[in-house]
């Protein structure tokens, strides 16, 4: 199935002065935030560009059918939208009342979360892990291979 | 707040983040010195920096000044913006960082702009919601709103940190306390059980000893020796005897008193959640709440009743044979007693080691669940797209994969208990291996028969009390955990509380006046804005305006579910926080979208709240609320149980018993909300008919999505964004081309017109 592209002009992005992404096809440009589709299973394509209004202005296909330079801004744009801590090692994981307390390095530095308990880590199509702490922030945990054995063997409970 | 969740918020952060617990002292210093001595309002941290490392920054607000600090060496870095100088604040959401742009005159780079992870973002935004309303500080004290939004969501998963493990023990042990009498029989009951369970082994040694080897030399004589033998089977049996009367006023004392102080918690529990504030109610699962009044509770009978009385008893066991063995022969005594720890320690780390594997097979089981929990609801989706042999497969693996699983487990602890049974009896090995030269006479001290069979006896006492010592620690785990979960609930504060003196509003005459009235469910989001209007009694006001808006929320505020976060609601004139709450609910009627009915029948559901009110102004009352015609054509009529288990009422029928119920309960304050919105339209006039008379001579605030229902309204409030956006009667707004109001009539007239 393909997806309908309603105009003929090309998709343009600009860095407003403000510094806010802006995007249109001719005339005026919207400002924009991009929102990846398929932020786990296909980050590279389909990425909806949405008003201040949470609507689409438009739906980028693929990336490397934009200009040179609207794609480095994207790809700028994406690589904070799409931010997520990325686990390197597992120190601890303990189990307490309620809560599961994760004692990680994450390549942007050490941090300690708490999902719930009930909480399982999500398995991703790259065989990583993600998971969601009680305030909302995502780490991402690499596939179990790419960890050293210390890590691995305290993983181990929560991976197949 | 008070000064305990204050603290308890502290501890939070020191121990389940990695982020200081509150501005550090040399930087507050410094900001103030540049703030010309005026103190920091509002601060947050900004943990990512431009490159997204996780960094310590502090974004704090001063009267005139927004101040951006950053470690630098070992000092600070600091950028400081006039407040004058921010027209607005735009924040861009990402998965897990927000970037917040400081924005000064249009199309002009950004004042600056600072990053930090969901974790700061409660924090972040009660300084943007300040900055955005150019208002001063909410209440409170900096430090204690950035120690809140940074411990609320652990809180809120967690619920009460404070206290150790020993401390909360202690708490439930404190619900003996009325029960004195009873603990001390059942204890009592429990030691003696103990010491007379080491009788017979003892007795057995003497005989031996004593009476059956000097009787074979002919001393004493056989007549003689035979009494005595006789005596000690008669103390054999009575020690049994004496054992199992103990044994049954342990039970029996145990378990009453197990039972009796459940139900203190039970109540204790239940009459506290009906103080608390709806808001905790929101927070909160229902399922979760109720298990711990029910599983929670009872689970603490099982250890006050059991598990107390057997982990002490069995340390006492253990202590206990110890030291007749020692006393026996203490060589012997040693070789028994000295690998108990490490028998107890063995027990403890399998128990370790199991959990790992206990938590892997849950996920596997929660994964088996998902599926029926997903397919069983949805079956008519998984048949209409013929799915029944995939969604088949996908639970066949499953189940093989938790099978899998908990075989694991049976590996694990299928070898470790026969190697437990065999280590003991290695110990009864060692036994004889030691004690055979001694009873042999080839090494002294020589060791006599029947303290070796005593020996023997006393080694197979040993098992039970090192079994239920090595378990100590899981049977604390849960029993520690459900108390938790209870005292969580026991320790939270009612957020509505009663002035001292309060003033008693009775009747209400039904003027509501909001007077700047802001309000938040959570700190820095403002759901109403400095809202301000006055209803005079007997008028009907029509609340329009987007879902979300903020209609809801102006009813949970004149029935008090809530305070307002800043200005004042009153009623005739009086602020509500002064006023008397029960009297007062008792005249505010409420009739919602998906009225709730309890278990019980019709009629006791219309009498709600006024249990004795006569049968027939139940009647008169379900009459006017259209619901008389319906009920009759029940088989039970009135008498028809309705609720969970129930007879199933429609929507429609349902509203219209509340209706009834509201039109008993005769309110002075009536509040619609959407209470015709799910019904279909022949339903709907009917309900609109009961309505018409039941607001007759009441101040009605009435939200409605269908405009339409609005038409008798006095006025219209039309709520955006939390202000009020315009009012007026219909005809004043439909007159007005440029409003709102008039814009949603014609929609909604556009689409009916499509229909």
């Amino acid at each position: 199935m393909t997806v309908p592209q309603p105009s003929l002009e090309p998709l343009r992005l600009e860095r407003r002065p403000d510094g806010r992404l802006a995007a249109g096809r001719g005339g005026a440009l919207t400002p924009v935030r991009p929102v990846r589709c398929f932020p786990w299973s296909g980050p590279t394509a389909f990425i909806s560009l949405r008003d201040d209004g949470d609507r689409e202005v438009a739906l980028v296909v693929d990336p490397a059918h934009l200009d040179a330079d609207s794609r480095a801004l994207l790809e700028e744009e994406l690589a904070h939208a799409g931010f997520v801590l990325r686990v390197a090692r597992i120190r601890a994981i303990d189990d307490e009342l309620e809560i599961r307390v994760w004692r990680v390095d994450t390549q942007q530095g050490a941090r300690t979360f708490q999902t719930a308990r009930d909480e399982w880590p999500r398995p991703l199509p790259n065989g990583g892990l993600l998971l969601r702490d009680v305030a909302g922030d995502l780490y991402l945990i690499p596939p179990t291979a790419e960890l050293e054995p210390a890590s691995r063997q305290l993983l181990w409970p929560f991976t197949d | 707040m008070s000064a305990r969740a204050r603290q308890r918020d502290r501890e939070i952060i020191d121990r389940y983040t990695d982020q200081p617990p509150r501005l550090p002292v040399e930087l507050r210093a410094e900001l103030e010195r540049s703030f010309h001595g005026k103190p920091v309002q509002l601060y947050a941290l900004v943990d990512l920096d431009p490159s997204l490392k996780l960094v310590e920054g502090w974004l704090a607000l001063g009267p005139d000044q927004l101040a951006i600090a950053r470690r630098k060496d070992s000092g600070w870095a600091v950028d400081r913006i006039d407040r004058a100088r921010i027209r607005s604040v735009r924040e861009t959401p990402g998965l897990t960082c927000h970037l917040l742009s400081f924005l000064g005159a249009p199309d002009e780079p950004p004042l600056a702009q600072v990053r930090y992870t969901h974790r700061q973002r409660r924090a972040v935004d009660v300084i943007r919601t300040v900055l955005e309303q150019a208002g001063s500080a909410q209440d409170g004290s900096a430090d204690d709103l950035y120690a809140d939004a940074i411990a609320a969501p652990i809180r809120e998963a967690q619920a009460l940190v404070a206290g150790s493990d020993t401390a909360i023990i202690l708490r439930l042990l404190g619900y003996l306390r009325p029960y004195r009498r009873q603990v001390a029989i059942g204890m009592g009951a429990a030691v003696l059980v103990t010491v007379l369970s080491l009788v017979p082994a003892w007795l057995a040694g003497f005989l031996i000893d004593r009476v059956a080897r000097p009787s074979a030399d002919g001393k004493p004589a056989g007549k003689i020796a035979g009494d005595i033998a006789l005596i000690c089977v008669g103390a054999i049996a009575a020690a049994y005897l004496l054992r199992s009367l103990f044994t049954f006023v342990r039970l029996r004392f145990m378990a009453y008193l197990g039972e009796y102080v459940a139900r203190d918690l039970r109540t204790e529990i239940y009459e506290h959640l009906q103080t608390l504030s709806v808001s905790f109610f929101s927070r909160k699962k229902t399922g979760s709440l109720i298990t711990r009044v029910t599983s929670d509770t009872d689970r603490l009978w099982e250890f006050l009743a059991f598990g107390v009385v057997d982990v002490s008893l069995s340390l006492v066991m253990l202590l206990g044979i110890g030291a007749v063995l020692i006393s026996l022969d203490w060589r012997l005594g040693l070789v028994m007693t000295l690998p108990v720890p490490l028998l107890c320690a063995g027990i403890f780390l399998h128990g370790k080691r199991l959990e790992r594997f206990f938590l892997r097979a849950w996920r596997q089981w929660s994964r088996l669940t998902d599926v029926v929990s997903d397919t069983i609801p949805g079956i008519r989706v998984v048949k209409a797209f013929h799915q029944e042999d995939s969604e088949r497969a996908r639970f066949a693996a499953r189940n093989a994969a938790a099978t899998d699983q908990f075989n694991q487990i049976h590996v694990v602890w299928t070898r470790f208990w026969p190697a437990l049974m065999f280590s003991i009896h290695c110990l009864t090995v060692a036994v004889w291996f030691f004690a055979l030269p001694r009873l042999l006479g080839s090494t002294s001290p020589a060791l006599s028969a029947g303290t070796f069979v005593s020996f023997l006896l006393y080694a197979t006492m040993f098992v039970n009390p090192i079994e239920v010592i090595g378990q100590m620690a899981r049977t604390m785990n849960r029993a520690t955990s459900s108390a938790h979960r209870i005292f969580e609930v026991l320790d939270t504060e009612p957020e509505i509380t009663m002035a001292a003196e309060p003033i008693s509003l009775e009747p209400v005459r039904g003027r509501v006046t909001f007077d700047q009235v802001s309000f938040g469910y959570e700190p820095g989001r403002l759901v109403l804005k400095n809202l301000s209007f006055d209803v005079t009694p007997g008028e009907m006001i029509g609340l329009v305006g987007k879902s979300g808006g903020g209609k809801t929320t102006i009813a949970n505020l004149i029935a008090r579910f809530y305070d307002p976060t800043a200005g004042t609601v009153r009623i005739d004139g009086v602020d509500l926080r002064d006023v008397e709450l029960g009297g007062y609910r008792r005249q505010v009627g409420m009739v919602l979208q998906d009225p709730y009915l309890f278990h019980g029948t019709i009629a006791d559901n219309i009498r709600y709240g006024l249990p004795d009110a006569p049968i027939g102004d139940v009647i008169a009352a379900a009459i006017t609320a259209n619901a008389h015609d319906f009920v009759c054509r029940l088989p039970h009529g009135y008498d028809t149980v309705v609720g969970e288990r129930g007879h199933t009422l429609s929507g429609g029928e349902r509203q219209r018993i509340s209706i009834a119920r509201a039109l008993l309960h005769d309110p002075r304050v009536l509040i619609l909300d959407e209470a015709t919105s799910s019904v279909d339209t022949e339903t709907e006039r009917a309900i609109e008919e009961a309505i018409h008379r039941l607001i007759a001579g009441r101040t009605v605030f009435a939200i409605a999505h269908r405009l339409s229902t609005l038409r008798r309204a006095t006025r219209l409030f039309v709520i955006e964004d939390g202000k009020l956006s315009e009012s007026g009667s219909h005809a004043d707004l439909m007159g007005n081309v440029t409003s709102t109001y008039r814009r949603l009539v014609e929609l909604q007239r556009e689409v009916q017109h499509a229909v």
